[in-house]
């Protein structure tokens, strides 16, 4: 076997000068290729993603074909489901004439072949399931059923009885006479297509026997003319394979990339691993290729032909000290790739283990808070090795199937010179389709036997042109049109209603007594919701989960900081949390018992695999039937047990060490607390972000509520924390910022800057744990005896909402029964988080379609089916330039349109965007999951989590006015991209003057209401029990509701 | 006495054997006609079943104990039998010291991961799949733990392989399962062959495959084997070879961790507790039959002595959590292998039983990986950091590096056994395939090589519509 490597001549400097400006160029198009790799880093800190963030310079259609084709993934929904939507009014007609009208804008009275309008072809193409396919399909259907003598099942008796009727009447006139009229088509297919029937005795023929007749006489023309004319015939083709293992495995079926799966998977994740494998890798400094190649070089552990010829070039390579730039320099040269392909082919490679290739890329660049990142330049090494193993398989399996003196750069061209048939939409196919088209639309046999050949060849244009791709888009918009407009009309009705009961009940209105300040979560919309059912004199707002406290936290009983704050932003604090001073001394003792065991467990979990430890844990195994019967059978009691030991190493009490002191002070960039002026910015901020300014407008308790989730057994746990946190758990955020605004010197400072908190407001932290809707109250030994009796009450209330929430929950799962009372929901998703066999702990951002930015006075009571982000913002306190919105918009757009497109492409295509399933998933490297025993990372959303959502772009509505959007969209550069490239929808709405304009390709236009009201309920289980699927919207609350005889 | 315990103990032996296949034909037979069951009756099915079998092995196990009946056999005769072939598929069933407690054993875990899985497959397209298969499997698995008969034994044996390969397949759209499928089902099938031709030699020796007329009349453990030595080593070999590929000893190591493809609970019960232990326990049950020869019983010993140590190496290096589990298990399979080969009964069982438990609940638990390590790395305060073990300052770093490599690659066992046995078996019924041709087209005197005619490329649609 040889391998030809690159004869280079060291005296020449020119060339070698020309070498190392192609080195970089090489180094900056693998940098350049790794922004199509999956973004997604260590699974623990999980941040949600647009999976086609490299698309966003292009408009979304066009974004999701372009992505979808680079990493063959699907676009929209397969048709079916789109069908099925239809069928079931999911989809109206309605939306997709609309949809359509705006699609051919203008020409769509233009006629198709005289027959219908291009409007008109595209709806019957949407609206009729043609039954089209392969020819081999075709051949399958006609031989099975019935279909070229007797209409297809869905065509309606009236238009049966229509087509039947004409036909009847053009065969006794104009055929059976033989006077033949002015059919344009030639008479000998009409002879022969009539005489299979007698027509002597036609007058007397049965109704079935005269459809016959129509039908295969239908056909017949159909056929006959459809033969006649010219059209493109090629299909759409995927482009053609750059990689030589494609060619290679299309010619042979031999796949070159089994034999380098394995190798590179183990390679990799050993590589790669964080500190699960026992025996660690060593020497990792001294970078992967370096040390593939001393590995690999390893001739007496290459026992295989592969390995062997792998041992060889590796032994080459590194005795003559070949860098991995060189190293792919000469891949390249020997597969025969020239530079102006060199791109999409190092795309094409990197693509092909894409989330191995993304995760050495994110560890590479953006982890270095794990023990082990990546060097720099960890990608451009895993190109290298996979290229040095790709062209040594390619050599085996040329050698096995083809010819052992080809040479690889010769492979591709070599292969392509036999003859290849593409695939081509014949003639049969095509007069099929206008065959069943035709039988819909009541064309009959007369009326195309009539029509010219341009008509014809027009029809065939129209309905190539509007391919399945073209189809599936169109329905897609009318999918998202119906929610669109049910959401707006929803919004127009209920502030409407709103005003009619406000102007009632003007001088009865009474001011909060409490005001609880959530994260903008759609989950938490429930949650609210319910609340302020609970108890009406409650005051909801929604802000960004992290408070606006960008932080660098360490719990008392964690070992490392993690950032809680968007992903964007760098905290600049490190914040501890501290065990409180009363508990200080004996804190030790618990320190120690938990290092102790932890220890201990650690030395458990390695040992029990060993070769001595396992002997012994083998022999005692049997007493782990205990936690397995328990934690399988009981999980929700034994949870509640090991929370009772776990109390023994708990730190008591805690406290946040949350300003900045001299001792505390560490080096420069880690400031250790703030300083007071920094939390009243912090305070101001948030506050002036939800509109609480004015001191009548503070409640004398404020709940400031943060959130996250907790589950066993759930790889992807971390997705359902809070997004705004970056993926981690808001509850320390919510905590420090009660703790800000409760400073005295704090207070000071905001009522210079014109919010005057009154003394006696006080703010509370608390945790919403949403996967068992708990609730975990932070210092509560400093609440007053003065605020103790709201503080109840505020609790019980908070308490009851949560309870409720969990059981509008409990309604999408459906191992919870749909009469389950609320205090069984409570426990059923307490069950949930603890249950080791429950792939589904919660639905975390499933079903995510809108998000509201305004006051909530015009949101409130209206059931939102947990589908929208609330955001509160006030207008009316805004300044000229809108500047509180802007911020407001820099963090909600992004992060919004991240979660709602991650999951728009995890449910479009769940193995291809997605993680697929997650019943075979493989922690590996404790980094990340692979589907069973070694495969490609995956990265993305595991089906069961997505299962429910419904595919649809984020709807924004803002309340705001039209020349401040422009103003934010102009000069926010993130922002124009995902919202004029229609990557999210945008409405703005004036509450005062009812009035929604959508923002349609960078203009507003007025939206009119299309329905005249929602239904008005007196609660919200009124609403939803009963129902497992998606509900519409509703007002909800006793005030809209008249009472008994009174109304 | 034993007037009013016969019957009621062979009622509770007969519930034990078919309360499985009860089950088995309860879901198979609404498949069949078409009547799929919903999720929460299949899962109160296979409740049921488990659990009546269960009780009823208990019950077995306590009136064996009170009555201080030692064994207990249950004849079902002969299902074949051609007399003048000297051939008869003997069904027999026994209850003794080895046979309750691992039937018990396997009730169990498969109870508990029956109730798992009802939970982790919820909406699952194959659902019924699964537990179609869960069933043959829970059937193998006891008809081979209280064979009588080494056919019987071989009936389970089948049932379990059947079932073992199509669940590693699982997830039959996607091309890896399915290959690692086929490579588990053609390992099983090596050592079928080992275990048929064992069985038939048995036969062919002693004249029937009853385990009490091979080991003798004594109970499990005692006995003494009715064979010479010389046949007893024949027999012995083939169904080590039978056990090796069963319970993936060296050289089959390698399909162990490629059979973590299917939904996790099947890899949990299946290739980390029961199914890898089914050859260690036909060795157990033949345990008399290896002590009859020197030689059998250090090969046996050898053999798992070496799997132990490749599997600890090769679970040393690996670095996602269910093969580092396979090999854990493999470790102590060959372990348990050691322990039978120097002629241990009692504690090779206790072994299993202990280990099969232990990673069952390893496995399950398996993707909370993350949460354990983060738990842990909270605990302690900082990184976890592995202890580097004396051994690693002994060993020079060429041969580090080496052994790294070999572990790395686990041995390359599956890679060699494609170039070294696949392969040429493939080519050699290739080339038997063309000779057979050429052989048949000669007899036929046809002269050249005819393809078959292809269908008119042109043909119309209609005339499809006949």
């Amino acid at each position: 076997m040889k391998f030809s490597a690159e004869s280079t001549d060291p005296s020449s400097e020119v060339s070698r000068n020309v070498g190392d400006a192609h080195l970089a160029q090489l180094r900056e198009t693998i940098e350049h290729a790794a922004h199509y790799l999956p973004s997604q880093g260590p699974i623990t800190v999980f941040v949600h993603h647009n999976n086609l963030h490299s698309f966003e310079h292009l408009p979304f259609e066009q974004g999701v074909v372009e992505g979808g084709r680079l990493y063959g993934c699907n676009a929209f929904l397969p048709e079916e489901r789109y069908r099925q939507k239809l069928a079931r009014g999911r989809i109206r007609r309605e939306d997709l004439e609309a949809v359509l009208s705006v699609e051919l804008s203008g020409d769509d009275e233009k006629s198709v072949g005289a027959l219908c309008s291009q409007a008109e072809l595209r709806l019957a193409l949407l609206e009729v399931p043609l039954r089209s396919g392969t020819r081999a399909e075709l051949s399958w259907l006609v031989s099975g059923t019935n279909a070229l003598r007797s209409f297809a099942n869905e065509v309606n008796s009236e238009t049966r009885s229509q087509i039947v009727e004409q036909t009847r009447h053009w065969v006794m006139r104009d055929l059976k006479t033989q006077e033949s009229g002015s059919s344009l088509i030639q008479k000998d297919v009409l002879d022969e297509a009539l005489s299979e029937f007698d027509l002597s005795d036609a007058e007397i023929w049965a109704e079935g026997k005269w459809e016959e007749l129509t039908i295969y006489l239908l056909w017949k023309i159909v056929r006959t003319r459809v033969g006649g004319c010219t059209w493109d015939r090629s299909e759409r083709t995927s482009p053609p394979k750059v990689r030589h293992r494609d060619v290679l495995l299309k010619a042979t079926g031999d796949d070159s990339d089994l034999l380098i799966n394995d190798t590179l998977v183990r390679f990799w994740s050993a590589y790669l691993d964080q500190g699960f494998a026992n025996w660690a890798f060593s020497e990792r400094e001294k970078g992967p290729f370096l040390r593939f190649l001393e590995l690999a070089s390893c001739e007496r552990s290459s026992p295989t032909l592969f390995s062997k010829c792998v041992a060889a070039e590796a032994k080459r390579l590194l005795d003559d000290r070949v860098s991995a730039e060189q190293a792919i320099e000469e891949s390249l040269h020997i597969l025969g790739v020239d530079e102006s392909e060199e791109e999409s082919f190092i795309i094409e490679t990197l693509l092909a283990f894409r989330g191995w290739a993304g995760m050495v890329w994110q560890m590479e660049t953006n982890a270095p808070w794990e023990p082990h990142p990546a060097p720099k330049g960890a990608l451009v090494q895993y190109l290298a090795v996979r290229l040095l193993l790709e062209r040594v398989a390619l050599r085996i399996v040329v050698d096995r199937n083809l010819d052992s003196s080809l040479p690889l750069d010769l492979l591709r061209e070599a292969i392509d010179e036999g003859p290849e048939s593409k695939p081509e939409f014949s003639a049969d196919q095509m007069a099929f389709a206008i065959f069943e088209l035709a039988q819909h639309r009541g064309w009959g046999p007369e009326r195309m036997a009539q029509l010219r050949r341009s008509d014809f060849e027009s029809l065939i244009g129209g309905i190539r042109r509007f391919d399945s791709l073209a189809r599936r888009k169109v329905y897609h918009l009318a999918f998202e049109r119906k929610y669109r407009n049910e959401t707006l009309d929803a919004v127009l009705h209920h502030a409407q209603r709103l005003r009619g009961q406000g102007a009632k009940k003007q001088k009865k209105r009474k001011l909060a007594s409490y005001q609880v300040v959530c994260c903008i979560d759609e989950r938490e919309e429930s949650f609210r919701r319910h609340l302020e059912e609970v108890d009406p004199e409650s005051e909801t707002f929604g802000v960004a989960g992290f408070f606006g406290v960008a932080m660098y936290y360490r719990g008392v009983e964690e070992a490392h900081f993690r950032p809680l704050c968007p992903v964007n932003i760098t905290p600049q604090h490190y914040i501890v949390e501290d065990p409180s001073y009363s508990v200080q001394h004996s804190e030790s003792l618990r320190v120690g018992l938990r290092r102790r065991l932890g220890k201990a467990t650690h030395r458990a979990h390695r040992g029990n695999r060993t070769f001595m430890g396992g002997i012994l844990s083998g022999l005692l195994g049997a007493i782990a039937v205990f936690p397995l019967v328990a934690r399988i059978l009981f999980p929700r009691s034994t949870a509640q047990f090991r929370r009772f030991f776990g109390r023994m190493v708990k730190t008591p009490a805690t406290e946040l060490r949350l300003e900045q002191s001299d001792c505390n002070a560490g080096r420069s960039e880690e400031r250790h607390g703030y300083s007071v002026e920094e939390m009243a910015q912090i305070v101001e901020g948030g506050l002036r972000a939800i509109g609480l300014t004015q001191s009548e407008q503070f409640t004398s308790l404020v709940v400031i509520c943060g959130h996250g989730s907790a589950s066993l057994n759930n790889p992807q746990e971390a997705a359902h924390d809070c997004g705004a946190c970056g993926g981690g758990r808001g509850g320390p955020n919510a905590r420090a910022f009660s703790q800000m605004a409760n400073d005295p010197r704090v207070r000071t400072i905001l009522a210079s800057q014109g919010i005057p908190v009154p003394a006696e407001s006080l703010f509370v932290g608390v945790y919403h744990n949403t996967c068992d809707d708990s609730m975990t109250w932070y210092d509560l030994e400093r609440i007053p005896r003065s605020h103790r009796t709201v503080f109840e009450r505020v609790r019980d209330a908070i308490d009851e909402a949560r309870a409720r929430s969990a059981h509008e929950r409990c309604r999408r799962f459906h191992s919870a029964d749909l009469e389950i009372s609320v205090l069984d929901a409570l426990r059923h998703v307490e069950g949930r988080a603890e249950d080791l066999s429950q792939p589904r702990p919660e639905y975390g951002h499933c079903t995510n379609a809108l998000c509201f930015v305004g006051r909530r006075s015009w949101s409130r009571g209206l059931f939102l089916d947990r589908r929208a982000f609330l955001t509160s913002y006030d207008p009316t306190q805004d300044d000229e330039a809108s500047s509180i919105l802007e911020r407001l918009l820099q963090a909600v757009i992004p992060v919004c349109a991240g979660i709602n497109l991650e999951y728009y492409f995890s449910y479009v295509d769940p193995t291809g965007y997605g993680c697929g399933t997650k019943l075979p998933h493989n922690i590996t490297s404790l980094l990340g999951v692979m589907d069973g025993a070694a495969s490609d990372l995956r990265p993305g959303l595991p089906w069961q989590m997505v299962e429910l959502h419904e595919p649809v772009r984020l709807l924004f509505v803002i309340e705001t006015s039209p020349s401040a959007i422009e103003r934010i969209i102009s000069e926010n550069e993130a922002i124009a991209r995902l919202v004029n490239g229609n990557w999210v929808q945008l409405a703005i709405f004036d509450a005062d003057a009812l009035k929604i304009l959508r923002y349609v390709d960078g203009k507003f236009v007025t939206y009119d209401p299309e329905t005249s009201g929602i239904p008005l309920v007196r609660s919200s289980v009124d609403w939803y029990r009963g129902w497992r699927d998606h509900l519409g919207f509703a007002s909800i609350g006793e005030q809209f509701v008249p009472t008994g005889s009174e109304g | 006495m034993e007037i009013i315990w016969e019957p009621f103990v062979s009622v509770l032996g007969l519930t034990v054997v078919f309360s499985p296949a009860v089950l088995f034909a309860l879901l198979c037979g609404v498949s069949l006609v078409g009547a799929p069951l919903s999720e929460r009756t299949i899962a109160r099915s296979i409740q049921l079943a488990v659990s009546v079998g269960f009780v009823a092995a208990l019950g077995l196990l306590l009136s064996m104990l009170a009555t201080g009946l030692h064994e207990l056999s249950l004849e079902l005769g002969d299902w074949v039998a051609i007399p003048d072939q000297h051939f008869h598929f003997h069904l027999k069933f026994v209850f003794d010291r080895l046979s309750v407690p691992f039937v018990i054993l396997v009730y169990g875990l498969c109870g508990i991961v029956g109730a798992f899985t009802t939970r982790y497959l919820h909406r699952e397209p194959g659902f019924g799949r699964f537990f179609v298969l869960y069933s043959v499997f829970l059937m193998g698995m006891v008809f081979s733990s209280l064979a009588g008969t080494i056919e019987a034994l071989f009936f389970g044996w089948e049932l379990v392989g059947l079932s073992s390969a199509l669940l590693v397949g699982y997830f039959h759209e996607r091309a890896n399962p399915v290959r690692n499928g086929q490579r588990v089902w053609s390992v099983y099938r090596i050592a079928d062959a080992a275990f048929l031709v064992a069985a038939i030699l048995v036969h062919h020796l002693t004249g029937s495959g009853d385990f009490s007329v091979l080991m003798g009349d004594g109970l499990w453990p005692a006995g003494s084997v009715a064979l010479s030595e010389k046949h007893a080593l024949l027999v012995g070999l083939l169904l080590l070879a039978a056990a090796a590929g069963k319970s993936a000893l060296v050289p089959f190591s390698g399909w162990l961790p490629r059979a973590m493809e299917g939904p996790t609970p099947s890899s949990a019960v299946f290739y980390g507790a029961l199914s890898v232990h089914l050859g260690v326990f036909l060795l157990l049950r033949v345990g008399g039959l290896i002590e009859r020869s020197i030689v059998l019983m250090v090969v046996v010993s050898a053999l798992g002595l070496v799997t132990a140590v490749y599997a600890m190496l090769a679970g040393r290096v690996q670095s996602d959590i269910k093969s580092a589990l396979a090999f854990a298990s493999l470790t102590q399979v060959g372990i348990i292998v050691f322990e039978i080969g120097v002629g241990l009964r009692f504690l090779p069982l206790v072994h299993i039983i202990g280990h099969a438990c232990l990673r069952t609940l390893q496995l399950l638990r398996a993707p909370t990986l993350l949460h354990d390590f983060h738990w842990m790395e909270n605990a302690v305060g900082g990184h976890l950091t592995s202890e580097i073990s004396v051994w690693h300052r002994w060993i020079p770093k060429w041969t580090r590096l080496w052994l790294y490599r070999f572990s790395l690659e686990r041995g390359f066992f599956d890679e060699l056994l494609d170039e070294y046995v696949v392969r040429p078996v493939i080519r050699l019924f290739r080339w038997s395939n063309r000779m057979e041709e050429r052989w048949t087209r000669w007899l036929s005197m046809e002269s050249t090589s005819s393809k078959p005619p292809r269908p008119a490329s042109e043909s119309s649609l209609e005339d499809y519509a006949k």
